[in-house]
C-alpha cells in the first residue's frame, strides 16, 4: 500500500474512534463492523455471515437491527456486493454525515464516501480499488448505470414458479409483440422434472436475466450489447452489432437468438415507436438479419411508446393469468416484483411465536446460476432446477401454441424455407 | 550441427523468379480452383445470410452459434503465430540451420493471418460493419472485450511481421537486383526506397528487437494469451475454462506451424530442386521440433482430460466425458501421436527418415489440429453449465459453405506463395552468404 493512498483515504484510528464515539453508541462495535464490512467489500466475507455476526449485538445496542431493510434474502445474497457498508449506516444513523467530512468531497456519492470513511475508520488503510472493481464491467459509454445501487430505476422481475402452470401464453405474447422469427423464443418456458421434487412437473419461464454484471455486455467488441444507464435494461443496438455472436457464447443462460436469415416480419410492418428507444437507438422489436436479438424487457413499453399505463409492464406479464410474472422497478419497495415477494412470504404460515428461532421467511427464492457472478435482475420463487433436472414435455405443447421449440429445425430448412415460414 | 549451404550460388536462390513452368501454372489453377469453389458458396452466404451455414443458437435453439469458422480462425492464427515464433527464434538464438526456411515461415505468417482475417469476415453477420462499428468502439471496448483485444494483437502481429519482412527483403532485393525481372522494377523501387548499405547494421538491430518483441508477445498475448482467453474467461461453457488453455493453445500453434513450414519448404525444395539449399538436415531438425511440440500438445491434452474426469465439477466432467467419447477427438490425438512417434523414431534411427513420409505426417498433424480446434469450439458450446434445455447439447455438422471456406483459405495460401515467390527471393541471401561475403 503506497503512502499516497494512505494520505488520501486514511487517518489514524483514533480519529475515527472519536467520530464513532460521538454518536453515543458502542464504538467497539462500530470499529469491528467497519473492519468486517471491508472484508465483505473485498469478497472475503459473505453478507449473510456479516449480518449474523452482528445481529445480536446490534439488537442489544439499538433494540432494532435496521439492516434487515437493506439486506436481501440470504438465499440470494451475492458475496461480491459492495453495499455492505450501507449496513453500518443503518446501525449508526447519522454517522455518514460525520464521515463525509473526513473525505471532504461533497460531489461524491453517499455510498462511496461511506465506503471510504468507514474503511478508513476501521483499518486506517486506503486502496479500496479492489472493492470498487467488483462493480466494473462496463465502460462509460455503455455503463451499468441502472445497477444494483438502489438509486434510479432497475427493471426486473419476480417470477413465482409455484404459480406457473406451463400454459405458454407468455411465450406467445412475447413472440407476437416483438415480431419474432420462428423459434426465436425470447421468452421460453421450461417444463422439467427434477430429482427430489417428485414426479410432478416444474416450470421455469426464462427471459433474459438483464444481469447487472452481464457477461454479454463485457465481451461485446463494439459496445452494441449494452446496459441502458437510466434503468439497467440490457439491450442490443441493432445499428452497431456486427453479428459476431460473442454475447450469445458468453451468456450462461442461452437467451440470445441470432437473426440467421431474413426475419419473418419485414421492417416495413414494424412501427418505429417499437424499435427506437428514448435515446434514439434502435434496440426494440426483432433484430434485422445478421444481428443478435433477445428479450428487451419490452423496452418500448418502458419508454411509454405504448402508453403511460404500459410503463412498468411486459407482454409476458400481461399475458400471464396465473400471477406468476411480476415486472417492475426492483429499487422500488412498492413495485410489483418486490410487493409480490413480500406478500407471498407473509402469506406462508410461519408460527414465529411458537418457534421464535425460525427465520422470518420460509419461502425459497433463487436467481438462475447466480454462482456465475452475473447478478441477474430476475428472481424466482420456488425450487431451483438442480444440475440433474431434465426438460420434459409440458402440459401444453409448444406446437399447439404455434411456437417452434427447436429453432435448428427451422434453420435447417434453409433460406427458402425460412421465407416461406 | 549447423549445416553449411553457403556453397549454393545466387542463381539457385532466384530460380523461382526466373523460371516459369507448366507445373507452376497447374499449381496456380489449383489455387484459383480452391478459391473459386469457396467464392461460389460464399456468394450464397452473402445473399441469404448465415442461415446457409449449419450454425444455430445454443439453448432452446438446438445448435451451436460458433463452429468451423471460428475453429479454422484459431487454427490459422496458430499456424501464423507458430511460424513467426520459429522465425524469430532463428534470428534471436542464431539457429543458422533453419535460416533457409526462416523467410518461408515469415511469409506463412502473413498468409495465415490473412486467412484468419477472412474467417472473421465471413463469420460475422454484418461484415459491412467491421470498420464502421469496430473503429469507433475501439478505445472503450478494447479493455473489456477479449475479441476486440484479440483483433488488436493480431493486427499488431501482422504489422510486426510485415515490418520484419520488409526490412530484411530490402537487403536481398538490393543485392540481387540484377537477377530480378525488370517488369517488376516499380515494385522493387518501392521495396528498396531510400536504401543504402549503411542501414544494414541498423536494420539488423531493429530486426533483432522485433524478433524479441514477437517472442515475448507470443506466449503472453497471442496464442498463449488472448486467443485462449476468448474462451477461458467466459462464465458460460464448462469445457472452455481453466488456466491450461493458454499453454495448450500455444502448443497446438507451434505443432501446426512446424507442420506448415515442413510442407511449404518441402514443396519449394521439390519444385525448384533445392536439395542443396534446403538440405535434409533442415527437415530432420524440423522433425525433431515437430516431435517435441507434439509431445507438449499431447501432454497438455492429457492434463485436461485427467483433471476433467477425475472428481471434476459435474458440468466439466460431463463435457470431458463427451470429449473423450468423440471418435474425431481420438483421430486428432492419434494423428499427432503418430507424427510424434515418427519424428522421434527418425532421430533414433535416421534411416527411417523420408521427406515424403514427413510431409505426409505434417499434413496429418494439420488435419488433427484443425479437428481438435473445431471440436474445442463446438463441443465447448454443446455443454453449457446451464443444460436444462432439451436442445443442449446442440447438433452441428459443418455445411458445404463452411467447409468450402477452409479449402478457399488453403487456396489463398498457395496463391500467396506462388505469387510472392515470383517477386522476391523466398530464401534470404544470408542463408547462402555471410554478411562479409555479400559485402565483399
Amino acid at each position: 500500500m503506497s503512502t499516497d493512498d494512505e494520505s488520501m483515504y486514511a487517518t489514524p484510528d483514533e480519529e475515527h474512534r472519536r467520530l464513532l464515539e460521538e454518536t453515543g453508541y458502542d464504538a467497539d462495535l462500530g470499529m469491528e463492523m467497519a473492519r468486517d464490512a471491508q472484508k465483505v467489500s473485498a469478497g472475503d466475507l459473505s453478507e449473510v455471515e456479516f449480518y449474523r455476526r452482528y445481529h445480536d449485538r446490534i439488537l442489544e445496542e439499538f433494540d432494532v437491527d435496521d439492516r434487515e431493510v437493506d439486506l436481501p434474502d440470504p438465499d440470494e445474497v451475492d458475496s461480491g456486493d459492495v453495499n455492505a457498508i450501507d449496513r453500518i449506516e443503518g446501525a449508526f444513523e447519522g454517522i455518514g454525515e460525520t464521515l463525509r467530512g473526513v473525505d471532504g468531497d461533497e460531489s461524491e456519492s453517499r455510498r462511496s464516501v461511506m465506503k471510504k470513511g468507514a474503511a478508513a475508520a476501521a483499518l486506517g488503510l486506503g486502496g479500496l480499488g479492489s472493492a470498487g472493481a467488483t462493480t466494473g464491467g462496463d465502460d462509460g459509454a455503455a455503463g451499468a448505470g441502472g445497477g444494483d445501487d438502489g438509486e434510479g430505476t432497475r427493471w426486473g422481475m419476480t417470477i413465482n414458479l409455484n404459480n406457473c402452470d406451463g400454459c405458454l401464453a407468455c411465450m406467445v405474447a412475447c413472440d407476437q409483440e416483438h415480431n419474432l422469427s420462428e423459434g426465436a423464443n425470447w421468452m421460453y418456458v421450461f417444463a422439467f422434472e427434477d430429482e427430489g421434487q417428485g414426479e410432478q412437473e416444474n416450470f421455469l419461464p426464462r427471459t433474459c436475466q438483464h444481469c447487472t454484471d452481464s457477461p454479454c455486455t463485457k465481451v461485446c467488441p463494439v459496445g452494441a450489447r449494452h446496459t441502458r444507464e437510466e434503468d439497467g435494461l440490457v439491450l442490443t443496438d441493432y445499428d452497431i452489432c456486427i453479428g459476431c455472436r460473442y454475447c450469445e457464447v458468453s451468456c450462461p443462460y442461452g437467451v440470445n437468438y441470432f437473426q440467421w436469415g431474413e426475419p419473418d416480419v419485414p421492417e416495413s410492418e414494424i412501427d418505429d415507436d417499437h424499435q427506437i428507444d428514448d435515446r434514439g437507438r434502435w434496440v426494440g422489436s426483432r433484430p434485422p438479419e445478421g444481428v443478435m436479438g433477445k428479450c428487451t424487457f419490452c423496452v418500448d413499453r418502458q419508454d411509454g411508446q405504448m402508453g403511460e399505463e404500459k410503463v412498468g409492464t411486459t407482454a409476458c406479464e400481461e399475458a400471464c393469468t396465473m400471477d406468476a410474472i411480476h415486472f417492475g422497478d426492483l429499487n422500488d419497495p412498492e413495485s410489483p416484483p418486490n410487493q409480490h415477494l413480500e406478500e407471498y412470504r407473509s402469506g406462508q404460515e410461519n408460527d414465529l411465536e411458537e418457534f421464535p428461532n425460525r427465520k422470518e421467511h420460509t419461502v425459497s427464492t433463487f436467481k438462475l446460476m447466480e454462482e456465475r457472478g452475473t447478478e441477474p435482475n430476475v428472481q424466482f420463487i420456488g425450487n431451483e432446477p438442480s444440475p440433474h433436472a431434465e426438460q420434459v414435455e409440458g402440459p401444453v405443447a409448444y406446437e399447439d401454441m404455434g411456437i417452434t421449440d427447436n429453432r435448428k429445425e427451422v434453420l435447417d430448412r434453409g433460406a427458402d424455407g425460412g421465407e416461406e415460414a | 550441427m549447423s549445416v553449411d549451404v553457403t556453397g549454393v550460388d545466387r542463381e539457385t536462390l532466384v530460380r523461382p523468379i526466373q523460371t516459369f513452368t507448366k507445373r507452376y501454372l497447374a499449381a496456380l489453377a489449383v489455387a484459383f480452383g480452391l478459391i473459386g469453389v469457396w467464392l461460389f458458396f460464399y456468394v450464397q452466404q452473402l445473399q441469404h445470410g448465415l442461415i446457409v451455414t449449419n450454425l444455430a443458437d445454443w439453448g432452446s435453439g438446438g445448435g451451436v452459434p460458433w463452429g468451423l469458422y471460428i475453429g479454422a480462425f484459431i487454427w490459422w492464427v496458430g499456424i501464423a503465430h507458430g511460424g513467426i515464433i520459429l522465425s524469430a527464434a532463428v534470428r534471436l538464438l542464431g539457429m543458422d540451420t533453419y535460416q533457409p526456411v526462416a523467410r518461408l515461415a515469415e511469409l506463412l505468417t502473413i498468409a495465415a493471418l490473412t486467412c484468419a482475417g477472412v474467417f472473421i469476415l465471413i463469420h460475422v453477420g454484418r461484415p459491412d460493419r467491421l470498420v464502421t462499428s469496430v473503429l469507433p468502439a475501439w478505445p472503450t471496448r478494447v479493455q473489456w472485450s477479449p475479441l476486440m483485444w484479440d483483433v488488436t494483437v493480431i493486427t499488431a502481429y501482422f504489422v510486426l511481421t510485415a515490418t520484419y519482412l520488409a526490412l530484411t527483403i530490402r537487403y536481398d532485393v538490393h543485392r540481387l537486383r540484377d537477377r530480378l525481372p525488370n517488369v517488376l522494377e516499380p515494385v522493387y523501387r518501392v521495396i528498396t526506397v531510400g536504401y543504402t548499405e549503411k542501414e544494414d547494421q541498423v536494420v539488423e538491430r531493429m530486426v533483432w528487437w522485433i524478433a524479441f518483441a514477437i517472442i515475448i508477445m507470443a506466449p503472453l498475448l497471442l496464442h498463449g494469451g488472448v486467443i485462449p482467453w476468448l474462451f477461458s474467461l467466459l462464465p458460460s461453457m464448462a469445457g472452455w475454462h481453466g488456466g491450461v488453455q493458454g499453454p495448450s493453445f500455444l502448443s497446438i500453434a507451434l505443432t501446426s506451424a512446424v507442420s506448415g513450414i515442413i510442407i511449404i519448404s518441402a514443396a519449394f525444395r521439390y519444385a525448384y530442386g533445392w536439395d542443396e539449399l534446403i538440405p535434409d538436415t533442415v527437415f530432420q531438425g524440423l522433425a525433431k521440433w515437430l516431435g517435441f511440440f507434439s509431445l507438449i500438445f499431447l501432454w497438455l491434452q492429457l492434463q485436461q482430460v485427467i483433471t476433467g474426469i477425475f472428481a471434476a465439477p459435474t458440468t466439466l466432467q460431463h463435457a470431458t466425458e463427451v470429449k473423450i467419447a468423440t471418435p474425431l477427438y481420438w483421430v486428432a490425438i492419434g494423428l499427432v501421436a503418430l507424427a510424434m512417434l515418427y519424428a522421434f523414431a527418425t532421430s533414433l534411427r535416421p534411416e527411417l527418415y523420408d521427406i515424403r513420409v514427413l510431409v505426409g505426417m505434417s499434413v496429418a498433424v494439420l488435419f488433427g489440429t484443425l479437428a481438435e480446434k473445431v471440436l474445442f469450439v463446438v463441443e465447448g458450446l454443446q455443454h453449457a453449465h446451464f443444460d436444462l434445455y432439451a436442445g443442449v447439447p446442440g447438433a452441428y455438422i459443418p455445411s458445404p459453405v463452411e467447409i468450402s471456406a477452409v479449402l478457399g483459405t488453403v487456396g489463398i495460401v498457395v496463391l500467396f506463395f506462388l505469387v510472392v515467390s515470383k517477386v522476391i527471393p523466398v530464401v534470404e541471401l544470408h542463408a547462402i552468404e555471410d554478411h562479409e561475403e555479400v559485402d565483399a
